[in-house]
């Protein structure tokens, strides 16, 4: 029996074991699935929208109404309206509005006779997102009206159009966001989840297949199968399951980058080998997890620990250059992090192989960690001397 | 006789707990969970996020203009305490490298004609290009340049209207004529650690009870010795006193993590405490009773000691965007809506988050802690069902075995 054989006979016997328990199907395809069902329709909106603020109105006048209808307006925001400053604070607490603008008595009457009126503005930084994003709208909006107040003054002081624009925006900014246009949260934060969680399937599943062997106490019947080669019987697992996620992963690179329209500016092609390396070294680390500890219960608690750590040190949503230097040291153990910078290249970037061979290289790095233990996972195959669940 | 019955009700539930608690302590892997996740992990994520905020954001200049106004932006921008001026590039190429080696996260380019528009009172405008790997970067250069932007303006605006005389009360008056002061009194810099830690603590509590409740579930299930049956031991319907005495395991057990890590953790990394102790401890027993009985229903469907993690690990990430912390709850679509409602910590979250980091009382979790009561409720039926059913089913395939060996 050559090499190919043996691999070929641990891929059919991983087959029959696949069809006979249902919970590997679920944990791959049923998990993947789910999650990219989740997540795209999750952020589906790519930014939110209509976030509630409040308003305490205390002016009551043309201009302050005028100013809740403008904001009102705006896609970002959506505006409700309170009697007293505690009822619109009692209401930001609890998370329901995730901003306050306080609009003081006369300020019509202050605007008009140059008193120069104070407005103050709250938010909730505790939500996030919606407090950040309505802390924005709200300074644009105050700087816009600020805008129109000057533009009436100089008109009347009798200036033309063109010096007035020149004294009321001498500077302006041209933003331009290099990878995501129209700042879509989709775009990264399923860009990068999915990615995450596909290498968490494939971690558990990993871990659960060569724990098994031992759990069942098959681990001998799966060496007689590979005859006798343990490079055989892991890599043929490895292999059956780096296939089988490959094709699921490259199903969800497609419909992100390719159907949904994510921008990519190098090549969908790049992002589907992004993700392959990123599953094969995956396999890689669940295969050393469970030689380093043959204890299938013990391995998928690591297992689980490690994948849940890794979508916080891949570093996409809080950057790991701004955690400490300790933590920062640990960022390249965890293959996501690879995944990402390839992604940044490959994606935003467009910078093709020039940008991406050095995590190509970490990524191929990982492969070589099977081979620290395999010899040790191989005697706790033969003797089962290790505790069984 | 009634008090006879109300002694041994007790007797059962506390020694079903007292089994429990052996169990838990036996099983390696489910106190590694309960140690590991729930002691390591919520002091590795306030180490993770510890500084919480990103400053100094490298960023690379290409100043076409050369002229003092230029130079005078420059030297604001790096002033700022967002951005940090890495290299001072002399074209677009040589900045664009730097970016792409991600040496530097944006480019400000300062156009040719940007010192004369400002001499001939147009607008002038820069570039600003920001590369959207994070949005944290993104952020800080807008942050950092808007700033400048909006500062330079008061300036340029102060000259300009004296040039065309006017005098100074005016050009005040003029330049500003509507003040504004902006708070964010719960989260003053927009630290990412206050909102995420206070989120990630009480996910903890739930995840890691689920996790373990089910891997030990499973394990019984597996050795066909599950904890249905035990009602069988009890005289009269025992469902209520194994519930009882299981639940109190795990509640014992969750409530020494809870105080760990609704007190102790946050105040060893600075997160707020700003509700009081009363309130917050309250919220905490009524979430972790709530826990206990979401775990109980949902480790039902674990058949086998390891399953819980090959198919629920991926409901931590999911349930953690569920409480609504990050992406806001009103825009989200209506079904994830409903599914948030099956999940304590969704509640949990926000009323830890309104009450003890926002320093709300009570009435600001007033909503939350209603929702987490009925949803005990529902869980305590639906684990109760589960026993019942379960064990009505393990009594028939036992009938249906001893008919089958009669024959």
């Amino acid at each position: 029996m050559n090499i190919l054989q043996k691999i070929l006979a641990v891929i059919r016997r991983e087959l029959r074991i696949i069809r006979k328990r249902p919970v590997y199907i679920v944990g791959s395809v049923g998990v993947v699935a789910f999650c990219c069902v989740f997540f795209l329709t999750f952020f589906g909106k790519g930014l939110p929208d209509e976030l509630p603020v409040g308003i305490v109105d205390n002016d009551n006048s043309t201009t302050s109404r005028e100013f809740c209808e403008q904001f009102n307006s705006t896609q970002l925001s959506r505006v409700i309206r309170f009697d007293t400053f505690s009822q619109a604070r009692d209401e930001m607490t609890r998370g329901n509005v995730f901003a306050v603008i306080v609009i003081p008595e006369g300020m019509n009457a202050d605007v008009m006779a140059n008193r120069q009126p104070h407005v103050s503005f709250y938010t909730n930084g505790l939500y996030f997102l919606g407090g950040a994003l309505s802390w924005k709208n709200i300074l644009q909006m105050v700087n816009l009206t600020c805008g129109a107040v000057q533009r009436e003054v100089l008109r009347m002081k009798g200036y033309n159009e063109d010096e007035i624009m020149g004294m009321i925006r001498p500077v302006d900014i041209d933003t331009h966001q290099i990878g995501n246009p129209g700042t879509n949260y989709d775009y990264l934060l399923s860009g990068m989840l999915i990615p995450a969680m596909i290498a968490m399937c494939v971690m558990m599943i990993l871990i659960y297949s060569l724990g098994a062997e031992l759990k069942f106490g098959t681990s001998r019947h799966l060496l007689e199968t590979s005859g006798g080669s343990m490079g055989a019987a892991v890599g043929g697992k490895c292999l059956l399951w780096a296939v089988i996620f490959s094709v699921l992963g490259c199903i969800a690179i497609l419909v992100m980058y390719h159907w949904l329209g994510f921008p990519v500016a190098g090549s969908v092609w790049g992002m589907m080998l992004d993700m392959v390396l990123l599953i094969v070294s995956t396999e890689a680390v669940a295969v050393f997890i469970i030689e380093m500890i043959p204890v299938p219960r013990l391995a998928l608690s690591i297992g689980a620990l490690f994948s849940i750590l890794s979508i916080s040190m891949a570093g996409f949503s809080f950057p790991l250059e701004g955690m400490p230097r300790a933590i920062q040291a640990l960022g390249p153990m965890f293959p996501l992090r690879h995944y990402y910078l390839f992604y940044v290249q490959e994606a935003i970037h467009g910078t093709g192989f020039a940008g991406w061979w050095s995590e190509a290289v970490h990524f191929l790095v990982f492969a070589f960690l099977p081979m620290l233990g395999i010899r040790r996972l191989e005697k706790a195959y033969i003797f089962q001397n290790y505790p069984k669940d | 006789m009634r008090s006879n019955y109300i002694r041994k009700w007790f007797a059962d539930a506390f020694g079903t707990m007292a089994h429990e608690l052996k169990e838990i302590w036996k099983d390696g892997g489910v106190m590694l969970i309960i140690l590991a996740a729930g002691l390591v992990y919520p002091l590795l994520y306030n180490l993770i996020y510890l500084k919480g905020t990103v400053s100094d954001v490298p960023v690379a200049v290409v100043d076409e203009a050369d002229c003092a106004d230029s130079r005078r932006f420059i030297r604001e921008i790096e002033a700022t305490p967002e951005l940090s001026i890495k290299a001072e590039c002399m074209n677009m190429q040589e900045a664009r490298r730097l970016m792409e080696d991600g040496k530097v996260r944006g480019i400000i380019l300062f156009p040719s004609d940007f010192g004369e528009k400002l001499s001939r009172n147009q607008t002038t405008v820069f570039s600003v290009y920001a590369d959207m790997s994070s949005f944290l970067f993104y952020k800080n250069i807008l942050m950092g340049t808007n700033f400048v932007m909006l500062h330079e303006i008061g300036q340029i605006q102060m000259e300009r209207l004296a040039a065309s005389g006017m005098t100074g009360q005016e050009i005040s008056q003029t330049v500003k004529p509507l003040m504004y002061e902006d708070n964010n009194p719960f989260n003053k810099a927009f630290d990412y650690s206050y909102f995420l830690i206070s989120a990630i603590l009480m996910l903890i509590i739930q995840q890691v009870m689920l996790y373990s409740m089910s891997m030990l579930a499973g394990t019984k299930r597996e050795r066909n010795i599950s904890f249905a049956t035990m009602t069988d031991r009890f005289e009269g319907r025992g469902v209520v006193r194994v519930l009882t005495g299981r639940g109190g395991a795990y509640w014992l057990i969750f409530l020494v993590i809870g105080l760990y890590v609704a007190f102790i953790v946050p105040a060893l990394f600075g997160i707020p405490q700003r509700g009081s102790f009363g309130d917050v401890l309250t919220m905490l027993l009524f979430f972790i009773t709530d826990c206990v009985f979401f775990s109980m229903t949902w480790s039902t469907f674990i058949t086998r000691r390891e399953s819980v993690f090959l198919i629920f690990l991926s409901m931590s990430p999911i349930a953690l965007f569920l409480t609504g912390c990050s992406w806001p709850t009103c825009s989200f679509p209506w079904f994830w809506k409903m599914c948030s409602y099956l999940f304590p910590s969704t509640f949990g979250v926000q009323a830890f988050m309104n009450m003890s980091t926002a320093g709300g009382g009570m009435w600001a979790a007033q909503e939350q802690m209603t929702a987490i009561v009925i949803q005990t409720i529902v869980y305590f039926i639906t684990s109760y069902i589960a026993v019942y059913v379960e064990n009505r089913l393990i009594h028939r395939r036992q009938a249906l075995a001893e008919g089958s060996a009669k024959e």
